[in-house]
């Protein structure tokens, strides 16, 4: 690889930018694609390739018109940002962890989010809105709320539903939720977008315990983002 | 007591209002605070002129209680003492405790928080402002 493709990558890394390195194994050359991107005249069947192996998050030979090429998968981590630190949170974040995700907690009530009960996992007193605009969310992040208050609930979700998230879930009763799409619709977002909101959150599997919905909804994550038939 | 009468029209429409709602340039004096419990928060400026405030502005994020007395703060605050602030501040308190004398004169305004007596759990949330207000004083005074 060459100093300035080297170069380049780690800036792509740094920028959380999702990079595929694609090595011709004949001539040992490398090149630095960004599979999500409009590349103008770039080799669509190359470009193709390497879009879906950052989709699948997995590095794979590919047989091209060319030759074999190596594509190696740069993907940004994978985040989950739970919106208040809620009893169920403080099951979720470290399943979430456990699960490879990069999480962050986020809640202005200081007296929920506390180091005591979130332990190991970053947190934020910002508020949602502002968390969302520091950290950006792309198209690996996940966001799932969780207070039941809807001055903390509805900007994280109108932020959430605003950009690029794989992911966007929301707990709360089907009753909770028809009054929360009003309210969003009136601050001017869609039936499109309303529709990505997870919610009533999780997968249906019968979850009682806080720690059992933790797990339907840690499972929708997945779901969503690997394209897993659960997905919707 | 229901969400409609806490929240009526009249305190709506203050928090809408959104009076002194910015940012202010060259303050003397801000303080920023929040309440734990609910999330509410409240950062204010004042500029002095003299011991009165010549200016103030404020930032809130928070319930429109807390927004309200924000806005109740930012269009009727302009022009007072600290002394005059304590004095809103304890016609407020009395107001919201019950049973004190139906605020009248410079501080008649307050009178729209009177429904939130019958919500203790929110008392905080209408005193947010007061208290950001009087920090920011207090850094302006030195």
């Amino acid at each position: 690889m060459k100093r300035e493709t080297l170069a380049a990558l780690r800036a792509d890394l740094a920028a959380k930018r999702a990079a595929v390195l694609a090595t011709d194994l004949r001539t040992g050359e490398a090149r630095l694609l960004h599979p999500f991107e409009e590349a103008p005249g770039a080799h669509t069947a190359l470009l193709g390739a390497a879009r879906e192996a950052a989709r699948d998050d997995q590095s794979r030979l590919w047989e091209g018109p060319g030759g074999r090429v190596f594509l190696r998968v740069y993907n940004p981590p994978v985040r989950l940002v739970i919106v208040g630190a809620v009893h169920i949170a403080q099951s979720l974040a470290p399943m979430a962890r456990l699960a490879g995700l990069d999480v962050l907690v986020v809640d202005p009530r200081r007296s929920f989010a506390t180091e005591e009960r979130f332990q190991g996992v970053t947190l934020t007193h910002e508020w949602p809105d502002e968390a969302l605009a520091r950290i950006g969310l792309d198209r690996r992040s996940a966001v799932v709320t969780m207070t039941h208050d809807p001055k903390i609930d509805d900007p994280a979700l109108a932020t959430a539903l605003r950009s690029d998230a794989f992911y966007v879930g929301a707990l709360g009763s089907k009753k909770t939720q028809a009054a929360r799409r009003e309210r969003l619709q009136q601050q001017g977002l869609d039936q499109a977008a309303l529709a990505r909101i997870h919610g009533p959150v999780g997968l249906p599997i019968g979850a009682v315990s806080t720690a059992e919905i933790a797990v339907s909804i840690l499972a929708q994550v997945i779901s969503g983002l690997r394209g897993g038939s659960a997905a919707r | 007591m229901s969400a409609e009468d806490l929240y009526h029209e009249a305190l709506v429409r203050l928090a809408r209002a959104a009076r002194g709602a910015g940012r202010l340039e060259g303050a003397a004096g801000a303080a920023t605070l929040d309440n734990p419990l609910c999330g509410d928060r409240a950062s204010f400026q004042v500029r002095l002129a003299g011991d009165r405030i010549e200016a103030l502005a404020h930032q809130v994020r928070g319930c429109v209680l807390c927004e309200a007395s924000a806005s109740f703060l930012g269009g009727a605050a302009p022009g007072w003492t600290g002394a005059e602030v304590e004095a809103a501040r304890g016609a407020l308190e009395a107001l919201l405790a019950g049973g004190g004398p139906a605020v009248v004169g410079p501080f008649g305004g307050l009178s729209v928080f009177a429904p939130v007596r019958a919500a203790p759990s929110r008392h905080g949330c209408v005193l947010l402002p007061f208290d950001a207000l009087r920090a920011a004083l207090a850094e302006a005074k030195g």
